[in-house]
């Protein structure tokens, strides 16, 4: 990965962990019930302090309102609260940060805790204390990595930079992860590069706790139930368990993976083949399967979209057994929820043809395939495909899928929920949560709070395949790594597409980026999790300061107030306007704007000409504000 | 859900108040842990041992805790004034984080004008907002918690307290009829007859409900600051509180059931203070154990026993009220002065101020007091003595002063003989040879003077205007004939000006010239008024806007767009637009000089978050954002307005900044009134 920087004490002041139960008698002393303490140098005796008087205060708090604490203040530090039974955290902050962004950091180094932990009660029974502050250091280092003081206002997933990677990689990426999804023990999964999301079958929070343990793989100590294994073709191959929480799973779980397909032999064949504009750019490619393409479940979604009778066909491309089916392996999971990214705005259009084309396009998930497509590079329909596939969690909901049982060999599955189709809850509990306006909502499959509750977390296991800065990740069912074939399997489909994949990305990538225009912007998408800014955070970056402190007061405005639209805020030296929609923030301001008004009421006010400055300046950003 | 209040270090509350739905709670919650069958203790006495944890944290912690909220939206906000921690709790989501810190802000101001520089002693302040007798303390807090309530209803529904600035009646010719003749006629009366006791009458002013019909100052007052005169109006509102629910209906409905008179009257009252205690707080408040000082010398003198019988209230006896007063050599906060509130009509309310013939004792602690507390700051600095710094104290200067002073006090008073006493040791430290000389062993000396100095005030303007006979103030008969003469005056207008104040100015002359536009506010924050369309959601009345949900509706967007638009100018942004719902909503603030010329911007200073609320009531934010601004343009007259609009979203924006720059030029010109 990336940098991971120490914590940033501009950003984080302090952040512990207090465990009352620890501390029950009059004699025992308050640092018994210290779990974690950061910064590690602080003096023990204000180590003492801080935690004794916060959880003590807090204690108080809660009884009086018949109600956990959630934020505390200072004078000069805030601090975002969390209290379950005996344990009390606190992550305190400067004052510059939103208050609704601590408590969202808090809630995320918490989840990402217990991501790769478990309970926390539990782990404290089973591990040591320090090698569980070790735990705590390393995420608390990663929740607070982001580059500028921007990534603490908008906790948000890293990509690629969009603008730069050709359309055809994502989408290759796309079909590398549907391609391992067909083996029934695989979940989800996600490819990274260089610590940026390429492409991603997981909601967003889910994405960023995976991305952790990628960034640690150089460093990876062995833990207890993960296990190296180097892989047959010698690839670094490696695995760590995690856990989920049951509506993390219940999300996967209900993603519209088409797991009939997976479920073996059921090679499907359709006689009314759906031509597309990609299928017919990809038809000069030699291969026969070109014209064989299966209905999607959108089109039909009142029947099975295969039935086991079809597997009879004497289509001899389709072999019956998966684990035979190397390279270019024919078997596609269409509506899995393919994350690819781009910018929010033009994401929303129709799925279906893109469904249509990437199921057609896992035909091609061989190396040839990937060259064919390169050098095709007909980019601008892909760029659409790419669009709508990234929409698929928007637009799941048009297919009305309902998920299909999962195969007997992963258990039951008593947690699906038909109605909660992929795509249409993450909609929903966006629009919901505006309406209640009370405590943001995170989207399904980060339940913050799941973490805390009783609901019991799910092992899981975290699968993951480097080569070189190229990373799949797999969330896999635990006994996917005893299962020598389906590994293999997953392996073989692989492998050879991410080398092709990385070879790419490598060059893509070396591109330097497009200079910074004279202005400055930051656009947060809240369904994917992605914050587009040309705000560097680089040290001197002084100037882009004013912005940094005028989007995080307007981004705690927006977030109280949920009729507020758009908003320009102007001091004698800077004008910053910000906008909103239910999808999406953007703030931006212009450099260098004449300063002549006086403060009153004016036209000519620089200030008022922001609004269509925005939407002209950031279209080329992908940004679209009409 | 609501309450607040103000505990000692100790977790002594000092007072509270709390609406029944908080009093339940608490109760409900203090019960629950109590074995059953005991009788509940006294409400305070719950408060101090359920917050008690909160309250001694907030001494321990060095960087002082300001909020917290809870899962379900629980408020709290602290804040400590001097020794004193203030806490205030909302638990109904009716008010916000800086709603709560403003209530906190007012508390302190209102505190302030009743005890005036007794509040700079947190040891006396506290014996004097808890007194011992319980029937006192009944009292004084019953009237504290009108004063809250008074306040809190204002907040809520009056523009003028919305924005913290005081709304005048516009009705030109009338106005400057009611100046003239409280000029020529009463005050000129008043201070020439020989009932008035050796009082003058300083500021007289006429108020219709919360708006100012006329206001005269003589000559030689000082300005009344917006602020006090603000906090004056909440007490006024407070002692003929004007009925929201009677406000519509007829003036004869009124006048038969006018029997809103004064309501209970409260004078603080001494206390006798109990040796034992007070010299354990002193040990435990000693700043370094060093200086810690537990000499029974320094005790305070007892109050003498006749002070405890508490005059029945009199309707005719002033209030006392400590406001600030600019005199040639600079100015002097908490100056005693009393307040004659005389109730004209049910609504109308024609309110004296005097300054007191010993007001100028007051000017004289104050100096004091301030000399000491320089001493003290050099001394704890460490440099020496008061000649090292900039402005070095002329100590023998203050000396012969001090002596002088001693010596008019008079040695008869139990008090001042005390503050002799510490005086003359004070004295053999400081200037005897071969004694300690300045150095920090004197601190505590210097803490002690302060202390008597504080005690001589208290004796002289709190308890002495008790216990004094009843000639020493405008006599109730020339009070009766200052009432009459109003009245007279006024007669013909009474009901015009009833309904006037509820329609001062309507937005119906504005629609024409500005299509659009819903609401605004303007206000001079050089001069503390402002203006702004009337904005009354009765049951009875139906303002513009309708009534019913559409008229609360934009009431409410207005009250939220005020909270807003000082959230971003305390963190230095003077000019905000909002789309927000179907509305749009502009503010701005700028400064002109006195002939209109529009000033450049500066960078407005960004606050911290539990920095003062902005406002005039409790602290005058603008005053200081005047003087920082001036610093540039030395020489002339700054002015500084603000203006909030509130306009239909579906009018395009360039439309509605030309309404805003034209609203902006004409409202503050004298041609105004044809607007209006």
């Amino acid at each position: 990965m990336a940098e991971v920087k120490p914590p940033d004490s501009r950003r984080c002041s302090y952040f512990f962990l207090y465990d009352g139960s620890k501390v029950r008698g009059e004699g025992d002393p308050t640092r018994d019930g210290i779990c974690y303490f950061y910064p590690e140098e602080t003096p023990l005796d204000k180590q003492d302090l801080l935690c004794g008087q916060l959880a003590g205060v807090g204690r108080c708090v809660s009884e009086l309102s018949s109600s956990a604490v959630r934020t505390l203040r200072l004078r000069r530090c805030k601090f975002a609260i969390r209290m379950k039974e005996d344990l009390f955290w606190a992550l305190g902050c400067s004052m510059e940060v939103p208050t609704v962004s601590v408590r969202e950091l808090l809630d995320h180094l918490i989840d990402l805790f217990c991501f790769y932990n478990g309970s926390v009660r539990q782990s404290y029974q089973l591990n040591s204390k320090e090698s569980l502050a070790a735990e705590w250091a390393r995420c608390l280092a990663h929740v607070l990595s982001g580059p500028s003081e921007l990534h603490c206002i908008f906790q948000s997933v890293r990509t690629v930079d969009l603008t730069n990677v050709d359309p055809l990689l994502l989408l290759k990426a796309a079909l590398i992860l549907q391609a391992c999804q067909r083996c029934p023990l695989v979940l989800a999964g996600c490819v990274l590069f260089r610590g940026r999301v390429v492409s991603t079958q997981m909601p967003p929070q889910l994405t960023t706790k995976v991305m952790v343990h990628e960034s640690d793989t150089y460093s990876k100590t062995q833990r207890s139930s993960g296990a190296s294994t180097p892989s047959a073709d010698g690839g670094p191959v490696s695995s760590t368990a995690v856990f989920l929480t049951p509506s993390e799973l219940q999300f996967l779980q209900a993603a519209p993976v088409d797991k009939t397909s997976r479920s073996r032999f059921t090679p499907e064949k359709d006689a009314s083949p759906k031509k597309t504009r990609l299928s017919r750019t990809l038809s000069d490619t030699p291969s026969l399967e070109s014209e064989s393409s299966r209905p999607t479940s959108c089109q039909s979604p009142e029947k099975a979209p295969f039935s086991p009778s079809m597997s009879g066909s004497e289509d001899s491309v389709f072999s019956p057994a998966p684990s035979q089916s190397a390279a270019g392996s024919p078997y596609p999971s269409p509506l899995s929820p393919v994350r690819l990214f781009s910018n929010g705005g033009n994401s929303y259009e129709t799925v279906e043809g893109a469904l249509d084309e990437s199921h057609y396009h896992s035909f091609y998930s061989s190396e040839d395939g990937v060259s064919q497509i390169h050098s095709e590079g007909d980019g601008s329909a892909f760029e659409e495909n790419l669009c709508l596939n990234g929409g698929a969690s928007g637009g799941g909901a048009t297919c009305g899928t309902t998920p299909e049982p999962r195969g007997a060999d992963c258990g039951g599955d008593p947690l699906r929920d038909d109605t909660t189709a992929a795509g249409d809850v993450g909609v929903c509990s966006r629009k919901a949560e505006g309406h209640k306006a009370e405590m943001r909502q995170p989207p399904p499959g980060s339940c913050a709070f799941d973490s805390l509750e009783e609901s019991p977390l799910i092992p899981m296991t975290l699968y993951t395949h480097r080569v070189n800065s190229l990373v799949l990740a797999l969330l896999v069912e635990p006994c996917f790594m005893s299962d020598t074939a389906s590994m293999e399997e997953v392996n073989h489909s692989s492998l050879a597409s991410l080398n092709g994949l990385e070879a790419h990305l490598r060059a893509v990538s070396s591109a330097a980026p497009g200079a910074a225009g004279p202005y400055l912007f930051a656009h947060y998408d809240y369904i994917q999790s992605t914050l587009t800014t040309n705000v560097s955070g680089r040290p001197g970056g002084a100037p882009e300061h004013p912005f940094v402190r005028a989007t995080s007061l307007l981004h705690s405005h927006f977030f109280d107030t949920e009729t507020l639209q758009e908003a320009i805020i102007r001091s004698a030296g800077t004008a910053v306007y910000g906008t909103r929609s239910v999808a999406q923030e953007t703030y931006f301001q212009q450099h260098g704007a004449s300063m002549r008004n006086s403060g009153i009421p004016n036209q000519q006010d620089s200030a008022f000409s922001l609004p269509s400055k925005a939407r002209h300046r950031l279209l080329k950003h992908g940004v679209n504000l009409l | 859900m609501k309450c607040l209040l103000i505990a000692s270090e100790s977790a002594e509350v000092l007072f509270h108040w709390s609406d029944r739905e908080y009093r339940l709670s608490i109760q409900e919650k203090y019960g629950a842990s109590q074995e059953e069958g005991q009788g509940l203790p006294a409400f305070e006495d719950i408060l101090s041992t359920l917050f008690a944890p909160i309250i001694i944290s907030c001494s321990t912690l060095e960087d002082s805790y300001t909020s917290f909220t809870t899962e379900n939206n629980h408020i709290y906000v602290l804040h400590q004034f001097d020794e004193c921690l203030y806490i205030a709790v909302n638990g109904d989501g009716e008010e916000k984080e800086d709603d709560l810190r403003r209530k906190l802000y007012v508390l302190r101001k209102m505190i302030e004008v009743m005890f005036g520089m007794v509040t700079l002693s947190g040891n006396l302040l506290r014996r004097e907002l808890r007194p011992q007798d319980t029937e006192q303390r009944t009292r004084l807090w019953t009237y504290l918690q009108g004063l809250l309530d008074t306040y809190s209803v204002l907040r809520e529904n009056d523009q003028s307290f919305l924005v913290e600035a005081v709304e005048r009646l516009i009705h030109p010719q009338l106005c400057e009829l009611c100046i003239e003749f409280l000029e020529r006629r009463l005050v000129q009366q008043l201070n020439s007859s020989v009932e008035r006791a050796g009082e003058e009458v300083l500021h007289a002013f006429v108020l219709v409900h919360t708006k100012l019909l006329a206001f005269y100052s003589s000559r030689n007052a000082s300005i009344l600051t917006p602020s006090d005169l603000l906090a004056l109006i909440v007490m006024a509102q407070n002692m003929y509180p004007s009925h929201i629910e009677l406000d519509d209906t007829s003036p004869e409905d009124v006048e038969s059931t006018s029997g809103s008179g004064p309501e209970s009257f409260y004078t603080p009252e001494p206390s006798p203070s109990s040796r034992g205690s007070s010299g354990s707080e002193k040990a435990g408040r000693g700043e370094t154990p060093v200086f810690e000082f537990v000499d029974p010398e320094i005790q305070m003198a007892e109050d003498s026993l006749h002070t405890l019988e508490i005059n029945p209230p009199d309707s005719a006896s002033p209030r006392r009220v400590f406001l600030e007063v600019s005199h040639k050599d600079g100015l002097y906060p908490m100056i005693p002065h009393s307040m004659y509130c005389l109730s004209l009509w049910p609504g109308i309310t024609l309110v004296l101020l005097t300054k007191i013939p010993t007001s100028s004792v007051a000017m004289s602690v104050y100096k004091y007091l301030e000399d000491f507390d320089k001493l003290e700051k050099r001394l704890h600095e460490g440099h020496g003595g008061p000649a090292s710094a900039r402005s070095p104290l002329n100590m023998q200067d203050i000396r012969t002063k001090m002596d002088k002073f001693i010596k008019a006090l008079g040695p008869s008073d139990l008090q001042s003989a005390q503050l002799q006493k510490v005086w003359t040791e004070f004295k053999n430290r400081a200037f005897a040879k071969g004694g300690p000389g300045f150095s920090k062993e004197l601190i505590p000396w210097c803490k002690n003077m302060k202390t008597q100095l504080c005690g001589v005030y208290r004796q002289c303007f709190l308890i002495d205007s008790v216990s004094a006979d009843v000639s020493q103030r405008l006599s109730s008969g020339l009070q009766e004939r200052a009432q009459t003469m109003v009245r007279e005056k006024l007669m013909d207008w009474k009901d015009f000006l009833l309904v006037k104040s509820k329609r001062n100015i309507t937005m119906v002359s504005y629609l024409e010239d500005f299509p659009g536009l819903v609401h605004f506010i303007c206000v001079d924050r050089s001069t503390g008024q402002m203006i702004a369309p009337s904005l009354s959601i009765t049951e009875r009345t139906t303002s513009e806007l309708g009534k019913g949900p559409v008229a609360n509706y934009i009431k409410n967007k207005v009250w939220a767009l005020v909270r807003t638009t000082r959230r971003y100018l305390q963190k230095g942004y003077s000019t905000v637009t909002l789309r927000d719902g179907d509305f749009y909503f502009c503010y701005f603030l700028w400064f002109e000089n006195e002939t209109g010329y529009k000033l450049q911007p500066v960078d407005i200073p960004v606050l911290p978050d539990d920095s003062p609320p902005i406002g005039m009531l409790a602290c005058d934010y603008y005053k200081r954002l005047l003087r920082y601004y001036s610093k540039n343009h030395k020489g002339e007259t700054v002015k500084c307005y603000e203006l909030l609009t509130v306009h239909l979203g579906v009018i395009p924006t360039e439309i509605i900044l030309q309404h805003c720059r034209q609203l902006a030029s004409k409202l503050w010109e004298p041609s105004r009134n044809l607007l209006l």
